[in-house]
């Protein structure tokens, strides 16, 4: 079947985003044909008046170059009128006698400037403000004069004025009226602005009508009605536009003010649409860019079949492009007598805000030195929206650009409840990605994938990371100097290579400095560890097994640690322990804070005669390893029964009997809320309550005391033996070297860890691994010796 | 499933051996969100991931309860098979033993103390199918007229209140598609952000488009920072910040005069009522200050469109009932219902809110939402089922009456199905007395509940995944979930076991049923001509066309968009107003020198009703695994009650202990308590015993309490 045929008159950015929103559409459904009288590609019109004032080249306004045109299959020509349009045949005629039928057409002429109907205006120096060539114009006559005269001062012809100013040219502008924008502000802030473009050298002749351009072949001054002249070397007029309608003369589009046009923008003749500055909807005749993109849409819609409710009008916004001047306005910002209005006026800041309300809801608005607020204005007109106190204020006050909820956040905190997904998580994947939108993150990390609720948040974080305010930068941390590897890729390395050695590690990933630091050396022996649970580790103190070991002091001697699980002794035992002390005349004998009798100042030669004395388990608590439990035995404050938590404290120190942790783990167990043990302070701490033990996790008691988080309340002992067991091992098989439990809890997450530990098949597991670990550990022990 | 982070490679997974696929909904909230459960099986074990199928009333959205809803069905505490408490101890038995024993009990019950001292409590968690079938189960098979169920707890304070004002209760009268659309809606007493999370989207839409919202809620929820206006209403107010709004919209002259003259009755006795109160004593009644109260109802009247949105919050209260019709009163006035965009939502809490309380569980009704007391709709019914309409017993009492006469001993036998009274009824102590002095009472459960403990017999259910049936979701739209998950050890479906009860007992011609969809096919007979007809419904046309609203009465027909476009459902066709008292019937606790400040209780949104499904949940549990208390800074202070430390709250019917949480979102006189936990923490072991005269809804909104710290 052949394509339908779209012909679309004009070139300009109503026309050609219309056929961007069709190609979005059906990017295949029609041969699609373009004339443009302009000899250009696509540009942006409204930065015209930028490239005057020298903040945008002209190279840099187009919007879409031949590239486009040909990727999309347009068949362009540029610099060429329609000048017939023959709608019982479906036939278009061009200035060039180009004859093309159509299945569709659409009308996107646009407007041209109004002239003075006045003596002179045709004098070489009478320049108009549209085009490109009219741009140029200008820029080449402000190289050979210095005087300029703008008639108009709205929008355009202050855009005109500010270029020409920055062109080195003297500017008068002439107004008809009193106040200058006087259309789209009101006295106040007009006089605002007056006074601003005065400061930046801009003259202003206001209630002047002209009568007469003066001069010979040039422009040479301008004469006004009232008898006064002004000289002027050029004169650019920006008096307002009128639609490009002359096409229908001849023919039987309807035409009005411009061509009249539907909710989808038909004319009265079938197929033929027009669209932008040539279109009358509603006897509205539109001429800012925002309402031909509405209609471009609403069209686009309509020609692919696509079902809309149709375009329905536009709220007006102005805002004028001046640098260092804001000035907006939108909707209706004069009122009458059932309106009330609202104004803010900070002559000192140079601010200036009105509202104009009925009923609670927004009408217009004008904006002058802070315009932050105009697009949500609009979006309020656009609405119909009942304000709240809470939100005049917000509008009225000067906006605050730090105020982000989430910049409060911390890294730790959850964006997504459902997924579990933090803030820093989301930081991250957006930095390390370059992501930039919602749905990206939402892929990326399923941040408001499942119920949604928190999706406002995640647009909010999004925006906050795109301001200019946004300084959370996240950076790859390696794992020390030595090496550019992150503890994550380290860990994968060691696997994916096999490596089973300190020098081999460094050998094979490229260490940077010789034989690494202290930070590098333990932590490639704990992963080494995890790895091959037979990985024998270096240590410092000497360990040969569970009754032959100790702890070198800095004075070279040595201390031994009878195990005493829970802090529990016997006669038997301290016997022992009392004929070592006398017959190895042991210098110091002291009870420690986890409950244990520690023998110091042992000499080498003495230790293996002690050991064998002894003949006890010892304890090597030494480095980073599971700690012996604090228990509250010997708290007077309270009578209750110690004797649960004895037992617990017990079996809980039989299982992690020289575990090797990531960093030291330190345990409480107590009996009841007085918390003996100080249980809130340790990395893991029990009380026992009425309902069963409170867990706290990720507490420390070092220089900088940090309270733990409850974890859970198990309602049994083995319950929480299975809890306790089950974080420490996950604790050792998911955190950095060296990460202490609560950064470790920081990092992954309290949430997700319970939703380990709670799952009776994944804790189950847990244990079962420690088992094996240890097992496999005290095998190798028993085959050295 | 929760994954554990996996950093060394040894312990990771084996690939994915199969895969299976499983159509369903989520067991929770009345959204009744579509999914599909995954299961993916390697050598040593199986791993399951849920995900959300598009639909027209979820959208393809489900939230964390949803996403987790497969843990509990297969949680390894589910029972595997019946059990029998001997000496105090659950024993495995038979099934065939099981039915036996029921048979012999209930016969011996009803044989020595007659038919009525045997009783049901049902469920609006089940399918329509088993709600249909279990009222049929007590009137046909047991004979009995004590039957009712936990949607008594929860729903009928909007039911009755819709029933009499519209004359019809369906959840929403319009679709859920029209919230976005509305200029101005109020949401009563409703948290929808933490009970039907997947919900918000329609209405963050409306906000977009400019809707302006309103909440009335004591505390601040993720729910009212959505509004434009928040009413911090003191517990139990509603009814009285009700009128405060109708006096405003009455004479401020925001009344739709004409709509009142065509279609309702009643507007002139609450218009003298209106004229006879004093917006400022509104105001102290309330704790709403009175401009707040003139900005939202002139807003509300002067908008062209406008939603109601009723939940809890204003129902679960001894006058819930006459709150909700003061409620309904205001959209009458503004003449804001039976068109586009306007109209009334009572947010349904269970699954199957709203389905299980038209097909004849509750104590006074009879399928297709008829009532038990009308010749007319009893005669139909007893053709129905092929039994004389003299046989068909009259109405019985309310759930929790229910259980004051097994308490006086009235009832002395109970088929308990699918609900955790002990923890869901106000006063749990005296609940559990009272069960206790039942002669034989049978359990059907996935766990052994809190309740389960207290039964001679529990039977093993099917869960969710297991079972196929109708739920009819939020809006009143019926939606079919689809389950073929294989069974759990031996349980069996509900509906199954009630054929088998009801075949011991001589009753099988009535119940021969082979599955859902034949007694779906009975259940549209049933309907036929009744206020909430399913007649016209299919199996096969819920699966083409996803869903259809309510009624509809013939298979031609599309089903009910919008409903009362031109007339209500009363006999004249208009809509009853009534004057409503700033002075309840049922006298609300207040704040006394001994238990100086309010209670008042709600979800959160990991966990659904009594949480025996999702405390078993690791995933869920994760994010709440206990009660607390939500407590004022100041409030706390006061009482010196430190941030997360145990707190002891007591009322006049008993103490629980749960941890504090400072927060500044809720009033300085009230705190709140969630009520997903059982024995200590159980809230509603401090709930009176008063009903609400209407609906007999206990009162969960509003107790007096004190509280103390536990040392």
């Amino acid at each position: 079947m052949r394509k339908q045929r779209l012909v679309v008159i004009g070139n300009g950015m109503a026309g050609i985003n219309c056929v961007q929103e069709i190609l979005n559409h059906q990017p295949d459904a029609f041969e699609i044909i373009v004339f443009g009288s302009e000899p250009h590609y696509n540009y942006n019109r409204i930065l015209l008046s930028t490239v005057l004032q020298g903040s945008t080249k002209v190279e840099d306004i187009t919007l879409n170059d031949r590239s486009w045109y040909e990727d999309k299959n347009i068949k362009l020509y540029t610099g060429e009128t329609v000048t017939y349009i023959d709608p019982d045949n479906k036939l278009l005629r061009t200035d060039q006698d180009r004859e093309v039928s159509y299945d569709k057409a659409i009308i996107a002429t646009g407007s041209h400037p109004f002239v003075l109907p006045i003596l002179g205006n045709d004098k070489r120096g009478v320049i108009n403000f549209r085009t490109i060539e009219d741009c140029k114009n200008i820029i080449d006559m402000s190289k050979h004069h210095k005087k300029a005269v703008v008639i108009g001062g709205g929008l355009l012809g202050l855009e005109a004025a500010r270029g020409l100013l920055h062109l080195g040219m003297e500017v008068d502008v002439v107004h008809l009226s009193k106040h200058i924008m006087d259309r789209q502000l009101d006295p106040t802030a007009s006089i605002m602005l007056q006074r601003e473009l005065e400061s930046q050298g801009v003259n202003f002749l206001l209630e002047k009508a002209s009568a007469e351009i003066i001069g010979g072949d040039s422009v040479e001054g301008l004469r006004f009605k009232d008898g006064t002249e002004v000289e002027a070397e050029a004169i650019i007029m920006a008096v307002g536009v009128r639609p490009n309608i002359n096409l229908m003369k001849g023919n039987r589009i309807e035409t009005n003010r411009a061509i009249v046009v539907n909710d989808y923008l038909q004319t009265n003749v079938p197929d033929i649409y027009a669209v932008g500055e040539c279109a009358e909807h509603r006897g509205v005749v539109y001429g800012l860019v925002k309402p031909l993109y509405e209609q471009g849409r609403e069209l686009a819609k309509h020609i692919c079949g696509i079902d809309s409710q149709g375009y329905q009008g536009s709220t007006l916004s102005t805002q004028l492009k001046i640098s260092g001047v804001d000035v907006f306005s939108v909707g209706d910002f004069v009122g009458d007598e059932t309106t009330k209005t609202i104004t803010h006026y900070d002559e000192q800041a140079n601010i200036y805000k009105k509202l104009v309300l009925k009923d609670d809801k927004i009408l217009g608005a004008v904006l002058y030195g802070d315009t932050k607020v105009g697009n949500r204005l609009v979006d309020m007109i656009n609405k119909q929206k009942v304000m709240t106190d809470e939100e005049k204020m917000l509008l009225l006050q000067t906006s605050d650009r730090n105020s982000w909820q989430v910049s409060s956040m911390e890294h730790t905190e959850l964006i997504c409840n459902c997924n579990g997904v933090t803030k820093g998580t989301i930081l991250e994947s957006c930095q390390l990605n370059n992501i930039t939108t919602v749905e990206e993150i939402k892929s990326c990390t399923k941040a408001s994938s499942a119920c949604g609720g928190c999706k406002p948040l995640v647009t909010e974080l999004l925006t906050y990371i795109q301001s200019e305010g946004f300084d959370e930068v996240i950076e790859k941390v390696t794992l020390c100097s030595c090496t550019t590897l992150t503890d994550e890729e380290l860990v994968n390395e060691l696997q994916i290579r096999q490596l089973r050695s300190v020098d081999e590690v460094m050998r094979e990933l490229g260490w940077l400095t010789e034989g690494g630091c202290s930070t590098c050396l333990s932590a490639i022996q704990y992963y080494l560890g995890m790895i091959y649970p037979e990985y024998e580790k270096e240590q410092p103190s000497l360990f040969i097994n569970e009754r032959m070991n100790a702890t070198m002091q800095s004075d070279g001697s040595f201390s031994i640690t009878p195990q005493m699980y829970g802090g529990l002794t016997s006669a038997e035992e301290l016997r022992k322990i009392a004929d070592a002390i006398e017959q190895y005349n042991i210098p110091q004998v002291a009870i420690t804070s986890e409950q244990r009798l520690t023998l110091m100042g042992i000499a080498q030669k003495d230790l293996e005669a002690i050991w064998k004395k002894i003949d006890l388990p010892l304890s090597s608590t030494y480095g980073n390893t599971v700690q012996n439990i604090k228990t509250c035995i010997g708290e007077t404050i309270c009578t209750c029964d110690k004797h649960k938590a004895l037992q617990l404290a017990v079996k809980i120190e039989k299982t992690t009997d020289y575990v090797v942790t990531p960093y030291r783990l330190k345990m409480g167990i107590s009996a009841c809320l007085h918390n003996g043990a100080g249980s809130t302070t340790k990395d893991v701490g029990v009380i026992q309550t009425d309902r069963g033990w409170e867990m706290y996790v990720g507490g420390s008691s070092g220089r900088n005391v940090r309270s733990g988080q409850l974890l859970c309340v198990a309602d049994t002992n083995k319950k929480l033996y299975e809890m306790v067991i089950g974080f420490i091992q996950y604790y050792r098989e998911t955190a950095k070297y060296g990460e202490r439990s609560w950064e470790w809890i920081d990092r992954v997450s309290l949430v997700h860890i319970r939703e380990v530990l709670f799952d009776d098949d994944l804790r189950k597991q847990l244990s079962e691994n420690l088992e094996l670990e240890m097992k496999q550990r005290k095998k190798i022990v028993a085959e050295l010796i | 499933m929760t994954e554990m982070l996996l950093r060394y490679f040894r312990k990771k997974q084996k690939e994915t051996q199969t895969e299976k696929i499983y159509d369903t909904q989520c067991p929770f909230c009345s959204m009744q969100c579509k999914m599909q459960l995954i299961e993916q099986s390697t050598v040593t074990r199986k791993r399951y991931q849920t995900i959300a199928k598009d639909n027209p009333t979820s959208e393809g959205r489900i939230c964390i309860k949803g996403l987790h809803a497969h843990q509990h069905a297969i949680h390894g505490d589910r029972i595997k098979h019946p059990l029998l408490k001997v000496n105090g101890e659950f024993q495995k038995i038979s099934w065939e033993e099981a039915i036996q024993l029921i048979k012999e009990k209930f016969t011996e019950i009803q044989s020595l103390h007659g038919n009525d001292t045997l009783s049901v409590y049902g469920s609006a968690t089940i399918t329509n199918e088993e709600a249909y079938l279990l009222g049929k189960f007590a009137r046909v098979a047991l004979k009995t007229r004590y039957i009712d169920y936990n949607g008594r707890l929860c729903m009928s304070s909007a039911a009755s209140a819709a029933t009499q004002t519209f004359g019809m209760d369906r959840g929403f009268t319009n679709s859920i598609q029209e919230i976005p659309q509305t200029r101005c809606m109020i949401l009563a007493g409703t948290n929808i952000a933490e009970c039907q999370p997947t919900i918000m989207p329609y209405f963050e839409r409306a906000k977009e488009n400019g809707c302006f919202i309103i909440a009335i809620d004591p505390r601040e929820t993720a729910t009212t920072k959505l509004a434009d206006l928040h009413l911090k209403v003191k517990p139990g107010m509603d009814a009285a910040l009700a009128n405060g709004l109708l006096k405003v919209i009455i004479e401020e002259e925001l009344i739709d005069q004409s709509f009142l003259e065509r279609r309702v009755d009643g507007f002139s006795e609450v218009k003298e009522y209106i004229a006879s109160i004093d917006l400022e004593e509104i105001a102290e009644l309330t704790g709403v200050p009175s401009e707040k109260i003139v900005k939202a109802a002139t807003v509300f009247g002067k908008e062209e469109s406008g939603m109601i949105f009723t939940a809890r919050g204003v129902e679960q209260q001894t006058d819930g009932s006459i709150a909700v019709r003061n409620f309904l009163n205001i959209l009458l006035a503004t003449g804001k219902i039976g068109k586009p965009f306007s109209g009334f939502g009572a947010v349904t809490g269970q699954g199957n809110g709203q389905g299980a309380r038209e097909h004849g569980q509750k104590a006074d009704q009879l399928p297709g939402y008829r009532s038990i007391e009308n010749q007319e709709h009893r005669r139909y019914i007893a053709d129905v089922w092929g039994i004389g309409k003299e046989d068909l017993p009259h109405k019985g009492v309310s759930a929790f009456e229910m259980i004051e006469k097994m308490d006086e001993g009235e009832i002395k036998g109970l088929f308990l199905m699918c609900s955790n009274p002990v923890v869901s009824n106000p006063s749990a102590a005296f609940v559990k007395q009272a069960l206790k002095k039942l002669d034989f009472f049978v359990a059907v459960d996935l766990f052994v509940s809190e309740t389960a403990r207290l039964a001679d017999l529990i039977l093993p259910a099917t869960s969710y995944l297991e079972t196929p049936g109708t739920m009819t979701n939020v809006e009143g739209r019926v939606t079919l979930r689809e389950a073929s998950f294989p069974l759990w050890g031996e349980a069996k479906h509900d509906w199954k076991i009630l054929c088998e009860v009801a075949k011991a007992l001589g009753k099988g011609d009535y119940f021969s049923f082979d599955s859902p969809e034949e007694i779906f096919e009975e259940l549209r007979e049933a309907t036929r001509g009744g206020l909430a007809d399913y007649s016209g419904i299919t199996y096969d046309r819920l699966r083409q066309e996803e869903g259809i609203l309510w009624p509809c009465p013939d298979e031609d027909h599309p089903g009910t968009i919008r409903l009362f476009e031109h007339q209500f459902a009363h006999l004249n066709g208009k809509a009853k107003m009534i004057a409503v008292s700033n002075k309840p019937e049922v006298e609300k606790e207040k704040p006394t020198e001994d238990f100086p400040l309010y209670l008042t209780t709600g979800r959160v949104m990991s966990h659904y009703l009594t949480g025996v499904q999702t405390r078993k949940s690791p995933t869920l549990a994760a994010r709440e695994f206990e009660s607390y208390m939500e407590i004022h800074p100041a409030t706390a202070e006061k009482y010196q009650i430190k941030d997360q430390t145990l707190v002891k709250i007591e009322s006049e019917r008993g103490s629980i202990v749960v941890r504090s949480k400072r927060s500044e979102a809720i009033r300085k006189d009230t705190v709140f308590v969630p009520f997903h936990w059982a024995d200590s923490q159980n809230v509603n072991q401090l709930i009176s015993k008063k009903l609400d005269p209407t609906c007999k809804m206990p009162g969960f909104k509003v107790s007096a309490v004190k509280i103390s710290p536990v040392e």
